[in-house]
């Protein structure tokens, strides 16, 4: 389906990688190319006075030409997948299986399908918008583009705001599996090991900013090659999990297996609750101006990461709750699949699900960290937020500032240990912004602007952004009041900060 | 004409030392100014911050090549991987050669490698150029199994060219003998062959520097189709 528009893409592709050529006419360092387009949209001031840098731009495969200079594209497939799948895999096969488990049985693997049905209605028309156009900021660049500044500023925002979110959620379950490895070392915490779960995720929260800031070594490389590692091994416990339950190979395990609850209410609600697991996709359209051959490789990554993902986790619960009896699931919690792992090949088994659950929920830590930096310069500089938010550090050329609005409240909700409420606020808040993607797809199209024009395009007209839009928005439905409050109140904030700071800023169309 | 490309981390305050200003003064110079941004940041971002002092340094280093008689233009890229970067710019504009900016003084000799699979015609045909009718002296460096009608030949082209040649044989491995070689003169022209020796070149700062040589480094493309291969 990525080459129904083949034709048009090589074209389009044949056009602009001539750009360089003719417009670098070296001497001249304002390139013909780069004059303002015929569509110029007044973008007004926000209450500072300060505008939004709308700089026109020529983007080609391998490189953005933007102002006087140019911005290299040097993520390749690899790198997306990695960070698509790195962001997810770690919730939904560390965190999850026992608590959704313990709620349904077996029945969550369909909780999981569901979410990733769902996930892939949303990855389509991203992958669309994110074709048309290549540039950082993700869901908050097309909403905003595409329906206007209220809804920009609200999205740009809670996005940042359910990264926040996701990562503190993630930095709890790394807290969980810490306290399991120190038990497997001998070290047993048995007066108070909540406190000491968020102890390690406030202090793990503290280390990946102080890193983030400081460090310049390059750990996409260290990425890749954790997430290719951790594939591996899942692939290995996951195909002894499925011989054994199919009784292939016989591990002794206890004849309990999980009910099931077959009904489509708690199937939902589970669903609701482990949408977190997927909210890594969206996460590749945040760095698309970094993606080399974004018209292919955008696509592949958001939609190849979220089909690997599904399979995986499906595979995970079925495993989980042949294994254990939902009794047994609820009781181990956030690391059943530890005692999966310990049911299924002893000792060495238990080890192997520690280490892939610390690497996981590491990386899904520090990938969240730096899409929240991304997401704060996105709407910083549409002059949303003040300037210095995205000031970058001289000494480590990080953006200290963005990074610093991230670590901060990470920290202060890690040391919630609210899984579930980080978990589901996460969810509502991207479930929002996936919701109004799929909107502003469809308006996008109804539009027809000049300047749209993907190399990807969802095939069906708009049904699949509208069933994607029905969806997210649905799915909230199934949510804990609780969480729906916390979400509902982050909005209504962030509506009130467009109000006072940002009413005059015109953004859609603005490209 | 012969091309230069010329990559400069332009913020971190390199700049193109007055020597290598003047041995390029033949070739058409490209400044590639660059800046490598981590991964935690955009490079949008570090545009949107430091452009204008990236372009005004780039801007002070063309005016060095007018002022010594020579002609630079500029382009400035901010990238997370530097190498890719000069490769791709390298191909786009089809330079000849790209250089490696070290400190140096007025350049009187030059250090010419002859290993490893190189296209020597190439390389002569761009030191004649870039020596122009200066009064520089190459050193040929023949080391390891450079057959010897091969510096013979490129020593006897260099001459008819008026080019004062000499011949150094050397039996250690190639690697060795250029850094064995390397303190005696200004600058160094390699062919782009081997991949351990363009690994030292783009590594490390303290990998250059233990090698002892601190000059330029002067590196001739191999042979490129004529149409642009990087978005093949």
């Amino acid at each position: 389906m990525f080459y129904a528009h083949c034709d048009d893409r090589e074209t389009i592709f044949d056009d602009t990688t001539s750009v360089p050529q003719s417009i670098f006419n070296p001497m001249a360092v304002d390139h013909p190319a780069m004059a303002p387009p015929d569509t110029k949209v007044e973008t007004g001031r926000n209450v500072e006075g300060r505008a939004p840098e709308i700089k026109p731009t020529v983007e080609t495969d391998e490189v953005t030409l933007a102002g006087d200079s140019e911005l290299e594209r040097t993520l390749g497939l690899t790198g997306g997948l990695a960070i698509g799948i790195g962001t997810m895999i770690g919730a939904g096969i560390f965190v999850f299986p026992g608590l959704a488990g313990a709620e349904v049985g077996t029945a969550a693997a369909a909780s999981f399908a569901v979410g990733g049905v769902i996930a892939l209605f949303v990855a389509l028309p991203t992958s669309e918008l994110a074709t048309a156009m290549p540039k950082s900021g993700g869901g908050y660049y097309f909403i905003s583009r595409g329906l206007g500044t209220l809804a920009g500023t609200i999205i740009g925002l809670s996005l940042s705001l359910g990264l926040v979110f996701a990562t503190a959620f993630y930095l709890v379950g790394l807290g969980f599996y810490m306290l399991d490895a120190l038990a497997e070392v001998g070290i047993t915490i048995s007066a108070n090991p909540g406190t000491i779960v968020s102890v390690i995720a406030v202090l793990s929260g503290v280390g990946f900013t102080v890193l983030n800031v400081t460090g310049t070594e390059n750990a996409a490389k260290l990425q890749n090659a954790i997430v290719a590692l951790l594939l591996s091994m899942l692939v290995v416990f996951l195909g002894f999990g499925i011989a054994e339950s199919l009784g292939f190979v016989d591990a002794d395990t206890p004849p309990g297996e999980a009910a099931n609850v077959w009904s489509v209410g708690p199937v939902m609600s589970v669903a609701a609750l482990v949408f977190t697991s997927y909210l890594g996709f969206a996460q590749v359209a945040t760095v698309a101006g970094e993606m080399k051959n974004p018209g292919r490789n955008l696509p592949l990554a958001m939609i190849g990461s979220v089909l690997v993902v599904t399979i995986m986790y499906v595979l995970t619960i079925l495993v989980a709750t042949s294994v254990f009896t939902q009794d047994r699931l609820a009781l181990e919690g956030e690391t059943a699949m530890v005692a999966v792992g310990r049911q299924l090949l002893g000792t060495p088994g238990a080890l192997v699900i520690i280490a892939g659950g610390l690497l996981a929920t590491m990386s899904s830590v520090n990938a969240s960290i730096l899409s929240t930096s991304r997401a704060i310069y996105g709407v910083s500089k549409d002059a949303l937020l003040p300037g210095w938010a995205s000031r970058i550090n001289l000494n480590y050329g990080t953006p200290h500032v963005a990074l610093g609005m991230a670590g901060g409240p990470v920290v202060v909700l890690a040391a919630t240990r609210e899984v579930q409420l980080l978990a589901e606020v996460a969810s509502f808040l991207h479930l929002i912004m996936y919701g109004l993607i799929c909107v502003a797809l469809v308006a996008i199209r109804r539009d027809r602007p000049e300047w749209y024009d993907p190399d990807f395009r969802v095939p069906g007209g708009p049904v699949i952004p509208l069933i994607g839009a029905i969806a997210s928005f649905g799915l909230i439905a199934f949510m804990n009041p609780l969480s729906i409050l916390v979400g509902l109140g982050v909005i209504v904030v962030t509506s009130g900060w467009y109000f006072y700071y940002a009413r005059d800023i015109t953004l859609k169309g603005a490209v | 004409m012969t091309h230069v490309l010329v990559p400069v981390a332009v913020l971190k305050g390199s700049t193109v030392s007055g020597g290598l200003i003047d041995l390029l003064g033949t070739l058409n110079v490209t400044l590639l100014g660059y800046h490598v941004v981590p991964e935690q940041t955009p490079p949008d971002q570090a545009r949107a911050q430091f452009e204008e002092r990236a372009t005004n340094a780039l801007g002070n280093i063309a005016e060095e090549f007018r002022v010594a008689g020579g002609d630079a233009y500029y382009r400035m890229v901010f990238t997370g991987n530097r190498r890719k970067t000069i490769e791709r710019v390298a191909a786009e504009i089809g330079v000849d050669a790209y250089a490696i900016t070290g400190v140096t003084g007025a350049v009187e000799s030059l250090l010419v490698p002859l290993s490893g699979e190189i296209a020597v015609s190439r390389i002569v045909g761009f030191v004649t150029t870039l020596i122009g009718d200066r009064d520089i002296v190459v050193t040929l460096l023949a080391a390891g199994n450079v057959p010897e009608s091969r510096h013979d030949e490129a020593a006897t082209t260099l001459e008819t060219a008026g080019v004062q040649t000499e011949t150094r044989v050397s039996a250690a491995g190639p690697f060795d003998a250029l850094v064995d070689a390397m303190p005696g003169h200004d600058a160094v022209v390699v062919g782009e062959a081997a991949p351990s020796l363009s690994s030292f070149l783009f590594g490390e700062k303290s990998n250059r520097a233990a090698a002892a040589f601190v000059g330029p480094v002067l590196v001739v493309r191999r042979n490129q189709p004529e149409t642009d291969t990087v978005h093949s």
